[in-house]
């Protein structure tokens, strides 16, 4: 009986998961693509040297744009599975996907708010909240920052 | 240079996988794998067991039996009838590697079991609720069952092997939420599946105890028709696959079956309990 209540409380907590965590992924990628056609013609630009920034512009400013999301209970079990085998966690994939994309998407909408032509050399970190390495227990999480300068 | 925008191309960094697919591959893959390793581990250790010297398993049943028989009745009479009872179950030359030792515990749960050692634990409450020697005959025959399969020893050692196994694959830690789960589930539902094949044999092996000492089987399963009728009122139905004994309608039916076709006298008189069973000390008592 423990193992049938057991057992049901851990597929009730997984469809909860996939149901909601899928809804919520496939909206917040609806809501990217639509926002990067918006914003494509601010360009990113990455230099391998050092250089002038270009003759016409005036000012600059630093760009930041932050974002933190959360893993769901199915990506958890699904990459814990992962663990045990071996291989490629894709449902992590999406997750750190959607990270990147929108943390670059707030930077680039911070810029074009302030008026940028053009983002220079434009840098992504990560960081991970709860769930580090060694001490899954906390709520796993993951920061991106996208930051670039801005000049106008 | 003019800059012109290019159409952004979608999922390059996600593997295109659905991820209820990957999920199922996974889960099937690693309950496969630990149904593999706790299958084998568990054969080996009940193996193993079999080579444990009557006593070492002596040893083994005293520290148990010092950890568990707090609240025992000890200078009980109903002790020694209950282990005279169980003295004449046995067939003259069947050989019983250890002395059976009988633990009267005081408790309102109507249980009966067996530990390692020999030592054979009895609850006033069951003993209240029997009705006639017969029936109480078959439980003990029935522990003595298990005793003679080893299969005491056969669940301590797969559980011993089965927490050593899990720590070491740091399982036990909780470390990643569910995963110990899904593992431990698996073990869970094999070692269910283990009891009950044991729970079966002791049964039968119970029965045929019983057949030869009183010379039918009349009576003795009156418990397993009461436990029946006690699991025919619970209102959940579960599995019998999620249960450590078979269902007691069940049990009913495959022992009749099994007299049926041995042709055991399954109807006879009964022989009845003294009637001061019901009392501490066998002493005339009202109840």
């Amino acid at each position: 009986m423990d193992v049938l209540i057991q057992i049901a409380v851990f597929i009730i907590l997984l469809a909860l998961g996939y149901g909601l965590g899928s809804y919520l992924e496939n909206r917040h990628y609806k809501s990217i693509r639509q926002r990067e056609q918006q914003t494509r013609l601010v360009p990113l630009v990455t230099f391998g040297t050092k250089k002038y920034w270009p003759d016409d512009a005036q000012d600059a400013k630093l760009l930041v744009g932050s974002v933190v999301i959360s893993i769901d209970y199915f990506k958890r079990i699904s990459a814990a599975l992962r663990n045990l085998i071996g291989g490629r966690i894709t449902v992590y994939e999406s997750l750190l996907d959607r990270g990147r994309r929108e943390a670059l998407l707030r930077m680039k909408e911070q810029g074009i708010e302030w008026g940028a032509t053009q983002i220079l050399n434009v840098r992504l970190e990560t960081a991970t909240i709860g769930g580090r390495a060694g001490d899954n227990k906390g709520l796993g999480s993951v920061e991106v920052i996208a930051y670039g300068t801005g000049i106008r | 240079m003019k800059y012109v925008p290019k159409e952004i191309p979608e999922g390059i960094n996600v593997t295109r996988r659905h991820p209820l697919a990957n999920f199922v591959y996974l889960l099937g893959t690693v309950v496969l794998i630990s149904l593999l390793i706790f299958v084998a581990l568990g054969y080996t250790a009940s193996y193993l067991v079999t080579k444990i010297s009557p006593e070492t398993e002596a040893k083994i049943g005293q520290m148990l039996a010092t950890a568990i028989l707090e609240d025992e009745l000890k200078d009980d009479q109903r002790i020694h009838y209950i282990e005279e009872l169980l003295g004449s179950l046995p067939e003259a030359n069947e050989t019983i590697r250890l002395p059976l030792t009988i633990h009267l515990l005081d408790s309102d749960i109507v249980n009966a079991a067996i530990m390692p050692g020999g030592h054979v634990l009895i609850h006033t409450a069951l003993l209240e609720q029997m009705k006639s020697e017969n029936e109480l005959a078959l439980i003990l025959a029935h522990e003595l069952g298990h005793f003679q399969a080893r299969d005491p020893l056969k669940s301590l050692g797969r559980s011993l092997v089965l927490m050593v196994a899990s720590s070491l694959l740091g399982i036990s830690t909780a470390e990643s939420g569910g995963i110990s789960k899904i593992v431990l589930m698996t073990s869970d539902l094999t070692e269910l599946n283990y009891s009950r094949k044991q729970e079966s044999a002791a049964d039968l092996y119970g029965l045929t105890r019983i057949i030869k000492r009183y010379g039918h089987g009349g009576y003795s399963l009156d418990f397993f028709v009461q436990l029946a009728a006690e699991e025919e009122q619970e209102l959940v139905k579960v599995s019998g696959y999620f249960l450590t004994h078979p269902p007691s309608k069940e049990r009913i039916k495959e022992l009749n079956i099994e007299a049926n076709e041995k042709g055991w006298k399954m109807a006879g008189e009964p022989t009845l309990l003294p009637e001061w069973l019901y009392c501490p000390n066998m002493e005339p008592c009202e109840w």
